[in-house]
C-alpha cells in the first residue's frame, strides 16, 4: 500500500514531506496516476497537492498576473482575467483533454509533467512566463526554458514544487493566436500546436512576433529566424509562407504513432498561414 | 502463494480445448503453439486483484521462437510457415469465387473501366463494457455462467465441448450487455470462467478484462486489401466487375470464413452487372483475431465498390446518385453476386429521397461558401445488407410467453440485448398482440435454462427472426386466454370478448375478468405458449460451392440504405470535419422509430470512426494501440448531427413487415466520406482511415502558388 | 486511513487504504455499481462522479482525496424517487442504448447544465466530450441534454 497524504496548506506540506521524504507529489493525478497504473512509475508514498489553498489564486500583482499552480484548467479557463488578457492561453485550455480532465488537471501539473505535447506550454513560452518554485527555503523564479529541460525533465530541487506562473499580459495591439492539430476534436494529444503573439502597427506591419510550437521537438520549439522573417512585413501569404519554410526546414520532430516527422514539419509551417486572418486583407 | 486458489494450464482442460463455430481451432489455453499476442496460456484464480497481479507476474513462460506470419502477402507465399499445420488449404482459411457471364474478360469490351486498390484498417469494437462474467459450479454439479455475450446458447455448446462437460451440466445466461457489436458473438471469458469455476467448486469466480486485455485478446474487424476493376458502357450501364477481396482473419476461425463469405456476396453491391468475377479469401496470420463486427465483411466490400461507382460517375460525367439509380437490381432481378432479389426493396426510393435532400440539392452553394484554407465536398454511397444465417445453418428462434400466476404477461427472450433495445421491442411486439402495456409485462433475459434457443443476437436477425416467433407465441396465448375466458364467463364465442390491459372484457355485457383471476383458474401448462420461426432462405444457387453455402451464401432478405456525407477539409492540416451526415434506409416497416434511429446513428458514428480515426495498429504481431488514448474513438465533438430518413418497404417475411437495421448503417459511411473528400479535393487516398496526414498528402500544397488567403 | 465524506447526501465514515482508487471504493466496497470503469486512465468518462458538484473521474482519484468532500454518483441523483430532469430527458429521448456510458454521461450533463443552463448544441457536445459512447453516435444524448436545459426565461416588459 502507498500512503496518500493530503495537505491543505504549504506548512502542512513541508511537515508531511519531512516525515515522508520519498513521497511523490501530484496534483490532478491525470498524468501520474495513469503512469503508476501502467507501471511506468513507482511511488513509495504520494502527496496530493490539490488542497493547497495558497496556490489556487489568479491575481493581478502589479504589471503581472500570478496564476497559482493548483488552479485547475477549468478554473483558469473560466476566469475573466485569463479570458480577457491571455486569450492565447485560454484558447489552449479550451481544447485541453476533456471537461473532466480540465476539472482535475492543473497548470502546475501541466508544467511539471513537461510533455512535449503539453497544451499550456506553447502559450506560456510566447508569453514569456516565469515559473515560481516553492520549497521550505522559500520561493524562486525561473524562466520556462530554465525550468523545462527536456521531455518530462524539469528543474525542481528536493522538496520543491511548482507554486505558480508569472505572466505579463501583452498589450492590446498584440494578436494572440493558438491552434492545436489533433486526431480528433476532444481527448486529443497535440500532433502539432502553434501559439503566436503578433504585435501589429495600426498600419498592419509586424513589429513583434513570438512563435512557439508544441509536439515539434522534445520541448517547446521556438524559431527566432521565423520570427525575424515576419518583422517589418505584413501578415500576407508570401511573408507567412517564407516564415513557414524556415520552420519546416529547422524543425526536427519525430515519427510516432500519431504522425510522421515529415507531416509535423510541414504542418508546423502551414499553421503560420492561418495568421493571415489578422492581416486585414 | 497465499490467496492464489488455482493455477491452470491446458493440462487441466478435460475436453477438446478447442472453441469455434465452423472450424474449431481456438484453444481455451494454448497447448501446442502460441499463435498471437493475445493467446491465453495460463489461468490464475486468486482471492483479490492485488494477489492476482502479483501471481501473474511470477509466471515464467518458456517459448521457442517460431517464424511468424505477419501479413497476408507473406501468408500466401508457398514457403510461408503454416498457422495451422492441419488445415487442408494452408493459410487460406476459406476462399470463394463467384463468376457470371464472361467474368473479368468482359472488362475489355467496356467503354470505361475504373480501377481502385484499397487498404482498410483493423477496427476495434471498443464497447464501453469490456468482456466480463462470473461463474459457479453448483453443489449439484451444474456450471452456471453469467456472461456479457451475444450467443448464450452457442456458448453453452462450445464451453461444454471444450471443457469436456455434458450439455446439461452447463447453463449460460446473458443479462443486458454493455455493448457488443459482434465482439461478443462467440466465446470470450466463458470457457475461462468455466475452467476456473471447475477448479474452485462452490465458489463464484469473476473475470473482467481490463481495457488493455480487451484490446489485446478481443476480436476485431478484419483488415482488408481490395482490388476492384469496374467497367461500364458510355450510357452509364455497368457491364463488368472484377473484384478481389482479401481479409486478414488472424490465427483462428472466429467466424472469419462467414465474414469473408458475406463480403463476397456483397462485393458487387445492389447492382445489376452482367459479367463479374468476385473473389475473396480469408487468410490466417499471427495477427490479432478478426471476427464479427457490425457489417460483417460488407463494409470492406462497400468501401471499394462505392468508391469505384463514384470514379465511374466522374468518368462518365454522370450524377453519382443517377448512376446508382440506373444500375439498381430491382425486385426479381439478379444482383452482381448472381442471386435474384425477391425481398421488399426500397433502395430506389431511398436514392430519390436522398437526391431531393437539402444537403444534396444545396451542395453547390454550400461548397462555394468554404472559408479560407477550407475545401468542402459531398459524397454518397448506396448499400444492401443481407439478414440472417443464409441457406444452410437454420435461422431459427423459439419464443416463450407466459401469463404469470399474478396475471402479468412474461416474455422469455432468447436473444441478448446488447443495447439495440430488442428487450423493449419484445415487450412491444407481445404487448401489441396481447393489447398489454408495459406495466402488465415482464421480461426474462436469455438463459439457457429458462428461455428457449433462439440463435445469436447478430446478423441483423435478432428482431427479424425472434419477433416472428414471438408473434406466433403471443397469438397462441391470446387465443387461449380468450377461449378460457369465454368458458368462464359463459360466453358463446371468444370473438365476443376483448383482451384489454390487465383484463378480458365481454363487450356486450360489460362483464370483465381480470387476468390475475384468469391466471388463477388456469394450469401452468395452459398459461405458457411457445412459438417457433425459421427465417426464409433463398432458393438461388449462384455457386455450386457447398462450402460457401454453408458459410451463408446467398441471403434471401436484404435491408438497403443510402448515405450522404458532407465534409470540410483543412488545406493546412489535412483535418477532415464531418459537417453533414444523412441516411435514408429501407429496413422494412418500423416498429419503433426511436430504436431504429439509435441503430442508424450509432452505426454511422462507428462508420465515421472507421473512415477517419480508428486504426487498430499492429506491428510485428504486437499491438501498437493498446488503450483508449492511442486507439481513437469519435467523441461527441467529432460526430455531427445526423438526419435519419426511412423508406418503409413492407417485408412479408418479417414481423409486422420489419427487416433488420442493426448493420446496414455501418456499410456506407466510409465510402460516402471518402467520396466527399474526393469531391472536395479531386483525389483519393488508398489507405484508411483518412488521417490528417493521409489527406494532406492527397491535397498537396494548393496554397503554395498564390492560393486563396 | 479513516475516511469521512458525504456520499449522495449522507455522511460516510469508513476505514480504507488511502491509495484505494475511488472507483474501486465506490463499486467494490460501497456497492455503487452505477460507477463504471471503461478504461482506467481517464479516457472514457464512464467513471465520472460529481465531487462538490464538479464532474471528475473516479479512476484517477485516490481515496484520501475524498476527505471532507461531497460526492454524488448516479445512485444519488434521483431525489425522493423522482428522476432528475436530465435522467428523465435521457429516457424520453432514447439517449440510452447499452447504458454503460449513461451514468457518467448524465453526471457530465448535470455538471454542464450547472455551469451553463442553456447551452447551444455545440456547447453540449463540448461539455460531453470527455464521455465516450459507442452506441448512440451521441445525437440522442445531445437531444436529451437540450431538452433538460432550462427553457428560456420570458423577457421582462420594459
Amino acid at each position: 500500500m502507498t500512503a496518500v497524504l493530503l495537505p491543505s496548506g504549504l506548512e502542512e506540506l513541508w511537515a508531511l514531506w519531512e516525515q515522508h521524504p520519498t513521497a511523490m507529489p501530484y496534483a490532478g493525478g491525470t498524468d501520474l496516476l495513469v503512469r503508476l497504473r501502467k507501471g511506468l512509475a513507482q511511488a513509495p508514498a504520494l502527496i496530493c497537492l490539490e488542497r493547497l489553498k495558497e496556490l489556487q489564486c489568479i491575481e493581478e500583482r502589479g504589471p503581472e498576473l500570478f496564476l497559482g499552480a493548483l488552479c485547475t484548467h477549468q478554473e483558469l479557463l473560466e476566469h475573466p482575467l485569463l479570458r480577457g488578457r491571455l486569450p492565447v492561453l485560454a484558447q489552449a485550455l479550451a481544447v485541453l483533454g476533456s471537461p473532466p480532465i480540465r476539472h482535475m488537471g492543473t497548470l502546475g501539473g501541466n508544467l511539471a509533467t513537461a510533455s512535449p505535447a503539453g497544451d499550456t506550454l506553447p502559450p506560456l513560452y510566447v508569453l514569456g512566463a516565469e515559473v515560481e518554485l516553492c520549497s521550505p527555503a522559500g520561493v524562486r523564479r525561473l524562466s520556462l526554458t530554465d525550468f523545462i529541460r527536456g521531455p518530462g525533465q524539469v528543474t525542481l530541487g528536493p522538496r520543491e514544487i511548482v507554486g505558480g506562473v508569472w505572466v505579463a499580459p501583452p498589450s492590446d495591439s498584440v494578436r494572440q493566436h493558438f491552434e492545436k492539430v489533433g486526431l480528433r476534436k476532444a481527448l486529443a494529444i497535440a500532433v502539432v500546436s502553434l501559439a503566436a503573439l503578433i504585435d501589429l502597427t495600426p498600419q498592419g506591419v509586424v513589429r513583434g512576433a513570438r512563435l512557439a510550437w508544441g509536439s515539434l521537438g522534445p520541448t517547446v520549439v521556438r524559431s527566432p529566424r521565423a520570427e525575424q522573417a515576419l518583422l517589418g512585413g505584413r501578415l500576407r501569404l508570401p511573408e507567412l509562407r517564407a516564415a513557414a519554410d524556415i520552420v519546416a526546414d529547422e524543425a526536427a520532430p519525430i515519427d510516432d504513432l500519431r504522425a510522421t516527422a515529415a507531416y509535423r514539419r510541414e504542418v508546423a509551417g502551414n499553421l503560420l498561414l492561418r495568421l493571415a486572418q489578422y492581416g486585414g486583407g | 502463494m497465499p490467496g492464489v486458489e488455482a493455477v491452470l494450464t491446458h493440462a487441466q482442460v478435460r475436453g477438446s480445448n478447442r472453441q469455434g463455430v465452423i472450424r474449431k481451432d481456438q484453444p481455451v489455453l494454448v497447448d501446442d503453439k502460441v499463435r498471437h499476442c493475445g493467446d491465453a496460456v495460463a489461468l490464475v484464480v486468486a482471492r483479490d486483484q492485488g494477489t492476482l497481479a502479483a501471481a501473474l507476474g511470477l509466471i515464467e513462460l518458456e517459448l521457442e521462437p517460431l517464424e511468424p506470419v505477419l501479413d497476408m502477402t507473406r501468408a500466401l507465399e508457398p514457403d510461408a510457415p503454416l498457422v495451422h499445420e492441419d488445415h487442408p488449404t494452408g493459410n487460406i482459411l476459406l476462399a470463394g469465387e463467384l463468376v457470371s457471364g464472361r467474368g473479368q474478360a468482359a472488362l475489355a469490351d467496356c467503354a470505361q473501366v475504373v480501377e481502385l486498390a484499397l487498404e482498410l484498417p483493423r477496427q476495434e469494437h471498443a464497447f464501453l463494457e469490456t468482456e466480463a462474467g462470473w461463474a459457479i459450479l453448483t453443489p449439484e454439479g451444474t456450471l452456471e455462467i453469467v456472461a456479457s455475450t451475444q450467443t448464450p446458447f452457442r456458448d453453452r455448446t462450445e464451453v461444454a465441448e471444450a471443457l469436456g462437460l455434458e450439455l446439461e451440466q452447463v447453463r449460460v445466461s446473458a443479462p443486458y450487455l454493455g455493448g457488443g457489436f459482434g465482439g461478443k458473438d462467440g466465446v470470450t471469458v466463458q470457457s475461462l470462467l468455466g475452467l476456473a469455476a471447475l477448479a474452485c467448486p462452490g465458489r463464484p469466480v469473476k473475470m473482467w478484462w481490463s481495457r488493455e486485455e480487451s484490446f489485446l485478446a478481443g476480436v476485431k474487424r478484419h483488415p482488408a486489401r481490395l482490388h476492384y476493376r469496374l467497367g461500364a458502357e458510355s450510357d452509364g450501364r455497368l457491364r463488368a466487375l472484377d473484384a478481389d477481396l482479401c481479409y486478414d482473419t488472424g490465427p483462428y476461425d472466429h467466424l472469419g470464413g462467414v465474414v469473408m463469405t458475406l463480403g463476397l456476396e456483397h462485393a458487387g453491391g445492389p447492382y445489376r452487372i452482367e459479367h463479374v468475377r468476385l473473389r475473396a479469401r480469408a487468410v490466417y496470420t499471427n495477427n490479432p483475431v478478426s471476427g464479427p463486427f457490425r457489417g460483417f465483411g460488407v463494409p470492406q466490400a462497400a468501401a471499394a465498390l462505392e468508391q469505384a461507382m463514384d470514379l465511374m460517375a466522374q468518368r462518365l460525367g454522370l450524377d453519382p446518385i443517377e448512376l446508382r439509380r440506373r444500375n439498381l437490381a430491382r425486385r426479381g432481378q439478379r444482383v452482381a453476386s448472381g442471386a435474384r432479389l425477391d425481398c421488399s426493396h426500397g433502395l430506389e426510393e431511398c436514392l430519390q429521397k436522398l437526391a431531393g435532400h437539402q444537403w444534396w440539392r444545396g451542395r453547390g452553394a454550400w461548397k462555394a461558401q468554404a472559408g479560407p484554407f477550407k475545401r468542402r465536398g459531398v459524397g454518397v454511397a448506396a448499400v444492401m445488407h443481407g439478414l440472417g444465417y443464409g441457406p444452410v445453418v437454420p435461422d431459427v428462434a423459439n419464443a416463450k410467453i407466459e401469463l404469470t400466476p399474478q396475471g402479468k404477461i412474461r416474455v422469455y427472450s432468447g436473444v441478448a440485448d446488447m443495447g439495440q433495445g430488442n428487450a423493449s421491442t419484445c415487450l412491444q411486439i407481445a404487448g401489441q398482440v396481447l393489447n398489454q402495456g408495459l406495466e402488465n409485462m415482464e421480461l426474462v433475459l436469455p438463459d439457457t435454462e429458462r428461455t428457449l434457443p433462439s440463435g445469436s443476437a447478430s446478423a441483423s436477425r435478432t428482431t427479424f427472426t425472434y419477433g416472428q416467433a414471438l408473434i406466433a407465441a403471443s397469438g397462441q396465448l391470446r387465443r387461449r386466454l380468450l377461449e378460457r375466458a369465454a368458458d368462464l364467463l359463459f360466453v358463446a364465442s371468444a370473438t365476443e370478448l376483448a383482451l384489454l390491459p390487465g383484463r378480458v372484457r365481454h363487450s356486450a355485457s360489460g362483464r370483465e375478468l381480470p387476468l390475475a383471476r384468469l391466471a388463477a383458474l388456469m394450469q401452468e401448462s395452459e398459461r405458457v405458449a411457445v412459438g417457433r420461426h425459421r427465417a426464409p432462405v433463398s432458393q438461388e444457387r449462384p455457386t455450386a460451392d457447398e462450402a460457401l453455402r454453408l458459410h451463408g451464401l446467398p441471403h434471401a432478405v436484404f435491408s438497403f440504405a443510402t448515405q450522404l456525407a458532407a465534409v470540410e477539409l483543412d488545406e493546412l492540416t489535412g483535418q477532415v470535419e464531418l459537417k453533414g451526415f444523412v441516411s435514408v434506409c429501407d429496413c422494412g416497416r418500423l416498429l419503433n422509430q426511436q430504436l431504429a434511429e439509435q441503430q442508424m446513428q450509432g452505426a454511422m458514428a462507428q462508420g465515421l470512426g472507421y473512415a477517419l480515426c480508428e486504426d487498430f495498429a499492429v506491428a510485428g504481431g504486437r499491438v501498437q494501440t493498446p488503450d483508449l488514448s492511442t486507439y481513437l474513438l469519435p467523441t461527441s465533438l467529432d460526430a455531427p448531427d445526423m438526419d435519419s430518413l426511412w423508406v418503409q418497404a413492407h417485408e412479408p417475411s418479417g414481423p409486422f413487415g420489419l427487416k433488420g437495421v442493426g448493420e446496414v448503417g455501418m456499410d456506407g459511411p466510409l465510402p460516402a466520406i471518402s467520396n466527399a473528400v474526393a469531391d472536395a479535393c479531386g483525389l483519393r487516398a488508398q489507405r484508411f482511415p483518412l488521417t490528417p496526414e493521409r489527406v494532406l498528402a492527397v491535397l498537396g500544397r494548393p496554397w503554395a502558388a498564390g492560393g486563396r488567403p | 486511513m479513516k475516511l469521512r465524506f458525504t456520499l449522495n447526501g449522507r455522511p460516510v465514515e469508513l476505514e480504507t487504504p488511502s491509495d484505494r482508487r475511488v472507483v474501486d471504493l465506490l463499486r467494490e466496497d460501497l456497492g455503487l455499481t452505477g460507477v463504471k470503469e471503461g478504461c482506467g486512465q481517464g479516457e472514457c468518462g464512464a467513471c465520472t462522479i460529481l465531487v462538490d458538484g464538479v464532474s471528475r473521474l473516479s479512476c484517477l482519484m485516490l481515496a484520501a482525496q475524498l476527505t471532507g468532500s461531497s460526492i454524488t454518483t448516479i445512485e444519488g441523483l434521483a431525489a425522493r424517487g423522482r428522476l432528475h430532469p436530465v435522467q428523465e430527458a435521457f429516457v424520453q429521448q432514447g439517449a440510452v442504448q447499452c447504458g454503460f456510458c449513461t451514468p457518467g454521461m448524465v453526471l457530465a450533463a448535470v455538471d454542464l447544465l450547472g455551469r451553463d443552463p442553456q447551452p447551444r448544441r455545440e456547447e453540449i457536445r463540448d461539455g460531453l466530450s470527455g464521455n465516450l459512447c459507442r452506441c448512440t453516435g451521441y445525437q440522442k444524448i445531445v437531444d436529451a441534454v437540450e431538452q433538460a436545459a432550462q427553457p428560456p426565461q420570458p423577457e421582462e416588459e420594459p
